[in-house]
């Protein structure tokens, strides 16, 4: 067995021996999966039901408010509330359950709809909702009470029922799609689909702290020094943290890619599909692994203590996941950003992920983020040897 | 034979030189003490011979190879036993053992043998399968120094090896290092434990910033055989003027009301000048002869305790 296989055995048993690390490794990111597939859903919530509450107190009565109240009631996200308490202490108590928004429909409502001085809705929102979504909310109010508005408006006009104006057309003009079609279909791709691709990456980048972490305390507890001076030579030491993280970063991989496939589904989010391109997938997660466990052996090497190396992986993977559209899509990025994160190794990571799971891409498609992951990986290999290097030449290294 | 010529080093941002113009040559086959307090330069004189640190200028040469030329075809031929305990707590004695032979690139059938004479030679029999991190101070430093045996090394550099350890685990390590001695391997001793160094080596060197102060045989250096400082203690009754003629031919001799001292006095002259108080009936209290230890040695040159 030559040296190389040595180191990769022995790093092997240290990482299976290392309890702690073996949860950070694996447990964590198999969380964090689960949590942020399903925290950052979007589709998600309304295709299965789930509706934002809304407080509704009506103070009006006659046809016209028969007719909101109907609208309202098929209001599509929103559910209404009705409660006793006067709508002073309910604004008092929009952020204390579930319910972030109050409605109240005041009295003469209905009857004022077509004068000159119609009564207005009351709307309050609690502070803690998001401007996209008291906007969805006030633009969902104001279509139906557009449509209530449009009804009242061609009754007064007399016509018959039969050739009343079709206040759906809007709806049907516009067509949505989405390029996503797994099996065949055109649907849009659930917040799994491309959450986990994105969050997979990121796990794998932190590798480099548990690496900068075990190679820190070789350092300080001489066995590097030892190493060197049973002369073990940098590219053999290199090899043999490389190989045993890079498996073990595909480990991680596949139970992420697991956690998707059953736990998100398990725990109410949609499955995620792989798709059968497995050629690519694999392609993809080697080239990943590889930039990542490189990228994390030059850290390793540049700072000196493990405090350093846990605080500087923290800030720059969230760096790269910032610039690389993990946590916001490249697309809706200003210009100058845009052109900024086409440097980010996690980006070239989750265009070649992406490729799979949403494009339906095979090897073919994701050979350019498959070469520039290699070039990144060889580069971070090749400074990390130049750094040994001069560190050991330069006096005092 | 190793040969040190001028060497010189500096840290990295350092202002001052941590070896510096050093030369020193140590025989094949003896066990060599470097002694210094801390921050003299012993550990970096140890990297530099074992080819961790590249010295900026000077000559190294280890049986007749020079470094950092054939630094590889050195470092097969030796072995480095850092202070630190320099192996993997969470692998078991044997999987160190193991690790560390396969890493030199030590043949399987050979790797059998050399771990069991490392294990035989540190007493690490029946220890095998307990994880390092759960072995005692004294086990642990058996287990560095059986690291550093898996080699077969000529040549074996031990930087402070029984650091932090009880009297009997030491005992055992310094026991261990005279039977490899004995087997024929050059052994470079590091250590502020003076007694250790007195116990074990037949020669050592002392530096201190950098520089070698002192070297050579430890009984010479202690002054028994070419003559150290004496002091001899008068007993009362005597004055300074009374001696003086009888005494005062000696060369450098100070003389007092109670003693007498000479700064350099071979053993001859102590006889002599024994035999010429006991003539003149001149009663003796107390003789102090030579450096009593290299504490006491390194007090004298360099003004500071050797432990400092």
């Amino acid at each position: 067995m030559p040296p190389v296989a040595h180191l990769v055995k022995k790093e092997t048993l240290l990482l299976l021996r290392d309890r702690n690390a073996l949860v950070l490794l694996f447990v964590m990111p198999a969380i964090f999966i689960l949590i942020m597939s399903l925290a950052l859903q979007n589709r998600f919530a309304a295709e299965n039901g789930v509706k934002l509450k809304y407080y509704l107190v009506n103070q009006d009565a006659g046809p016209v408010n028969a007719q909101l109240l109907d609208s309202l009631r098929k209001l599509e996200g929103f559910s209404a509330i009705r409660p006793s308490s006067p709508p002073a202490t309910l604004e008092n108590h929009l952020a204390d359950g579930d319910t972030r928004f109050l409605l109240v429909v005041p009295k003469g409502f209905g009857s004022a709809l077509m004068s000159a001085q119609p009564e207005s809705l009351r709307i309050s929102i609690s502070a803690d909702v998001t401007p996209q979504t008291a906007r969805l909310f006030t633009a969902s109010l104001r279509a139906t009470l557009g449509r209530l508005y449009l009804r009242q408006l061609a009754k007064r006009s007399g016509r018959s029922a039969a050739s009343a104006p079709d206040f759906d057309l809007v709806n049907r003009l516009i067509d949505v799609q989405s390029t996503y079609t797994p099996r065949g279909h055109n649907q849009f791709p659930s917040s799994v689909q491309q959450n986990v691709p994105a969050w997979l990456l990121f796990a794998m980048f932190f590798i480099a702290i548990p690496l900068s972490t075990t190679w820190v305390q070789e350092r300080d507890q001489g066995t590097y020094a030892r190493l060197r001076g049973m002369g073990v030579g940098a590219p053999t030491m290199l090899a043999g943290k490389l190989f045993p993280y890079v498996v073990l970063n595909l480990l991680q991989v596949a139970l992420m890619l697991l956690v998707g496939v059953y736990v998100v589904p398990w725990v109410g989010g949609e499955q995620l599909t792989t798709g059968s391109a497995w050629g690519a997938l694999a392609l993809v997660s080697a080239a990943a692994s590889f930039a990542a466990v490189s990228y994390a052996l030059l850290v390793a090497n540049l700072v000196t203590t493990g405090e350093q190396a846990t605080i500087f992986t923290g800030v720059a993977n969230l760096l790269m996941a910032a610039l690389g559209g993990i946590m916001v899509p490249r697309f809706v990025m200003p210009a100058a950003m845009q052109a900024v994160s086409h440097y980010s190794p996690m980006a070239w990571g989750l265009d070649g992920f992406l490729d799979v799971f949403l494009r339906g891409g095979g090897v073919g498609m994701v050979v350019d983020s498959v070469w520039r992951l290699g070039i990144f990986g060889a580069l971070c290999l090749l400074a990390t040897g130049a750094w040994m290097t001069y560190r050991r030449g330069r006096a005092g290294g | 034979m190793i040969q040190v010529d001028a060497l010189r080093f500096r840290y990295r941002g350092a202002q001052t030189d941590a070896i510096d113009a050093l030369s020193l040559d140590i025989k094949t086959g003896s066990l060599f003490g470097l002694l210094g307090p801390n921050g003299s330069g012993k550990t970096t004189l140890i990297s530099l011979l074992s080819g961790l640190l590249t010295a900026q200028s000077g000559q190294i040469r280890i049986n007749d190879r020079p470094m950092p030329e054939e630094r590889r075809a050195i470092q097969m031929d030796m072995a480095l036993v850092p202070q630190e305990y320099a192996f993997y707590p969470r692998l078991s004695v044997i999987e160190n053992l193991r690790f560390f032979a396969g890493a030199q690139n030590v043949g399987a059938p050979l790797r059998r043998n050399r771990i069991a004479e490392a294990v035989a030679a540190t007493g690490l029999g029946g220890f095998e399968k307990k994880r390092a991190q759960h072995l005692s101070g004294g086990l642990k430093r058996r287990l560095n120094l059986a690291i550093g045996l898996l080699n077969a090394p000529r040549v074996l550099f031990l930087d402070e090896p029984t650091v932090g350890i009880d009297p009997q685990s030491r005992h055992f390590i310094l026991e261990a290092i005279k039977r490899i001695n004995a087997d024929g391997t050059t052994i470079i001793y590091t250590s502020h434990y003076m007694e250790e160094v007195e116990a074990l080596c037949d020669e050592i060197a002392i530096l201190d910033q950098g520089r070698v102060i002192a070297r050579g045989d430890l009984q010479a250096l202690l002054g028994h055989e070419q003559g150290g400082p004496l002091t001899i203690g008068l007993s009362p009754g005597r004055t300074a003027s009374d001696l003086q003629p009888r005494l005062g031919d000696i060369p450098d001799a100070r003389i007092s009301d109670s003693e007498i001292s000479l700064p350099k006095c071979p053993q001859a002259q102590l006889y002599a000048l024994l035999d010429r108080l006991a003539q003149a009936d001149i009663g003796i209290t107390r003789i102090r002869y030579g450096y009593s230890d290299l504490e006491d040695l390194f007090l004298r040159m360099t003004g500071h305790q050797l432990r400092d």
